[in-house]
């Protein structure tokens, strides 16, 4: 559109962020996923607690990355697709926002809420904590870095559920589509393995898993926030470009 | 105010607006009138900065619309087709987050001005329900009183009366009566009464195409001035048509329908041309016996018929 530089106008994107974290919490399909993703994770918390008698929540690095390809997506995939489906995204185009503004204000209001639901798996370690014979010493910095791993996954995921929500006005198209990014970012994590040379580099790099080791450890490397940083950029970009697309 | 030059939409295959031209001035109430598909939905989008003009341009206020979308878009209010609304949302909350997105920032001037549009869309006794409660009426009160919040020098209604009941078409129209005081008005509809009621110009837009702008004494008395016969004669259809098409004089012939079903032709001539002789000599000559034949005059009714059916369809 314009060629003068974007400038944001924060007023509209935090209405814009907290009118989508509210349909969050009013909605009976969010808390479907959250149930799922308390539930999967409730399991996974205790399962090692009972066998072992270890209290961790390392037991959730390897499936909830997986979980998330899904979950996440089913959250988002009704940002932009629910608004042209019912017809008020023609009224939300013609206020005087530009596209990133809307992008960012749907996106903010959607992290609120994942932010929100990962900050909710500090349930478990505080209970233990609270138990009066607590089982095992549990470390909190592992704790900490794993939901920040999760955290930063989820935002990544987050903002390829938008786009996948801006393509079309049907929020299966949606979910899927932002499904199938997010898992294929999945498997080049678990596909390193079978390449060598430049390529493994390059295949361990594109995949999210290696980037989540080191933070899940409680080490924060720069290329790993560098990734999911740019990712998210890119796939927002993406988003108000489609944006300007479908307007102008 | 509003100007579109050549102002042209297509879709993949389709024009569904075609080199449109017009011009209206600071406080002018227009009534966009056509059938179903005619393009006047789109010709708003186009003009609201919704949807990009394939060729022309438009502007609005002075700005154009490609060219400073969001000017335009905070100089407008705009009522999209069938009034989306956020069917969660309370009356009030539906305000509010109107005008916050609109930048009023400031809650006690937002508040203010939300009780002002309550108060003039009458929409007081509604406030507290959801927007899921609301009647269709109600529902249409608040889309109009989401599109002055921010108080638009233009308004942009796109069928601002469809589906409602006769005691709400009017209350609607009141409230555009009051509106129009002080704005420029754009309204589209396809019910002739309603630009009759309430608006001071009419443009009649038909497959994309203008085909009458201007009051609607001066549209009706503009095809006034052809001479109208209304033929019915006993004999097949294409061959009637093709005959009286050869007719000297006649410049125009096509099907129409009498009240009762029966159907003949009109054949459509200069004023001072009366084709009434030829007509009779003709039916002698082909042994098609005239079952009627009568002059025509147009109701507006008739002339809203008649531009825009001749065409043909997409
Ligand atoms: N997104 C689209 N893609 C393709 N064709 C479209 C699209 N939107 C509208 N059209 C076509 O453009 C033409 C004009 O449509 P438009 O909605 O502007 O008509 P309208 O005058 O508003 O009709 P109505 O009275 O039914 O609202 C129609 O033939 C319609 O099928
Ligand atoms: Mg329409």
């Amino acid at each position: 559109m314009n060629e003068k530089a974007p400038i944001l106008q924060f007023h509209a994107i935090r209405a814009l962020a907290a009118r989508g974290f509210k349909t969050y919490v009013e909605s009976p399909s969010a808390y479907v996923v959250l149930f799922v993703f308390y539930l999967l994770t409730g399991y996974l918390f205790t399962l090692p607690l009972f066998l072992t008698g270890q209290a961790s929540i390392a037991g959730m690095k390897d499936f909830v990355p997986l979980l998330l390809t899904f979950l996440v997506p089913a959250l988002a995939m009704g940002l932009l697709a629910e608004e042209m489906r019912s017809g008020t995204f023609e009224t939300l185009a013609t206020l005087p926002l530009e596209d990133w503004d809307i992008t960012l204000g749907k996106y903010l209001g959607f992290a609120a809420f994942y932010l929100l639901a990962v900050a909710g798996l500090l349930f478990y370690p505080i209970v233990l904590s609270f138990m009066v014979q607590p089982p095992s010493h549990l470390d909190w910095g592992q704790t900490i870095g794993i939901l920040c791993s999760f955290s930063c996954l989820g935002l990544m995921y987050g903002a390829i559920g938008l786009y996948a929500s801006s393509l079309h006005k049907n929020q299966i198209v949606a979910l899927v589509t932002a499904f199938l990014i997010a898992f294929v970012l999945f498997l080049f994590g678990k596909l390193d393995n079978f390449f060598s040379g430049p390529m493994a580099t390059i295949v361990e790099f594109v995949g999210s898993d290696s980037h989540m080791m080191a933070m899940s450890k409680g080490v924060f490397d720069s290329r790993d926030i560098i990734y999911f940083a740019s990712v998210i950029f890119g796939f927002l970009y993406l988003t108000a470009q489609r944006l300007s697309n479908r307007r102008f | 105010m509003i100007r579109a030059f050549n102002l042209t939409k297509r879709y993949a295959s389709l024009t569904a607006v075609d080199k449109i031209s017009f011009d209206i001035p600071k406080g002018q109430v227009v009534g966009f009138l056509g059938p179903n598909g005619a393009g006047k939905t789109t010709t708003m989008r186009l003009l609201t900065a919704y949807l990009p003009a394939s060729s022309g341009r438009c502007e609005v206020m002075g700005h154009d619309v490609s060219k400073e979308p969001l000017a335009v878009r905070r100089s407008i209010g705009y009522l999209p087709e069938n009034n989306p609304l956020y069917e969660d949302f309370e009356v009030t909350d539906t305000l509010h987050y109107v005008g916050k997105l609109r930048g009023m920032t400031d809650p006690a001037r937002r508040m203010e001005r939300v009780k002002t549009v309550l108060k003039a869309c009458g929409l007081r006794s509604a406030v507290g329900k959801k927007v899921s409660e609301l009647s269709k009426g109600y529902r249409q009160r608040l889309g109009l009183a989401g599109a002055i919040i921010h108080d638009p020098d233009v308004l942009i209604l796109d069928e601002p009366t469809s589906g409602l009941d006769p005691n709400q078409v009017l209350e609607v129209r009141e409230l555009i009566k009051d509106l129009k005081k002080e704005k420029t008005l754009l309204l589209s509809t396809h019910i002739l009464s309603e630009v009759t009621a309430t608006c001071d110009r009419i443009i009649i837009i038909s497959a994309g195409k203008i085909a009458a702008d201007g009051t609607a004494v001066e549209i009706s008395g503009s095809l006034q001035n052809k001479n109208r016969l209304y033929l019915e004669m006993k004999g097949p259809d294409s061959a009637v048509s093709e005959a009286l098409s050869a007719l000297p004089g006649a410049a125009r012939v096509y099907p129409d329908q009498q009240d009762g079903g029966r159907s003949g032709f009109i054949v459509e001539s200069e004023a001072k041309t009366d084709l009434r002789e030829a007509a009779f000599n003709l039916a002698a000559e082909k042994r098609w016996p005239i079952l009627a034949m009568s002059q025509k005059t147009l109701s507006l009714e008739e002339v809203f018929r008649k531009l825009t059916q001749e065409q043909p369809q997409p």
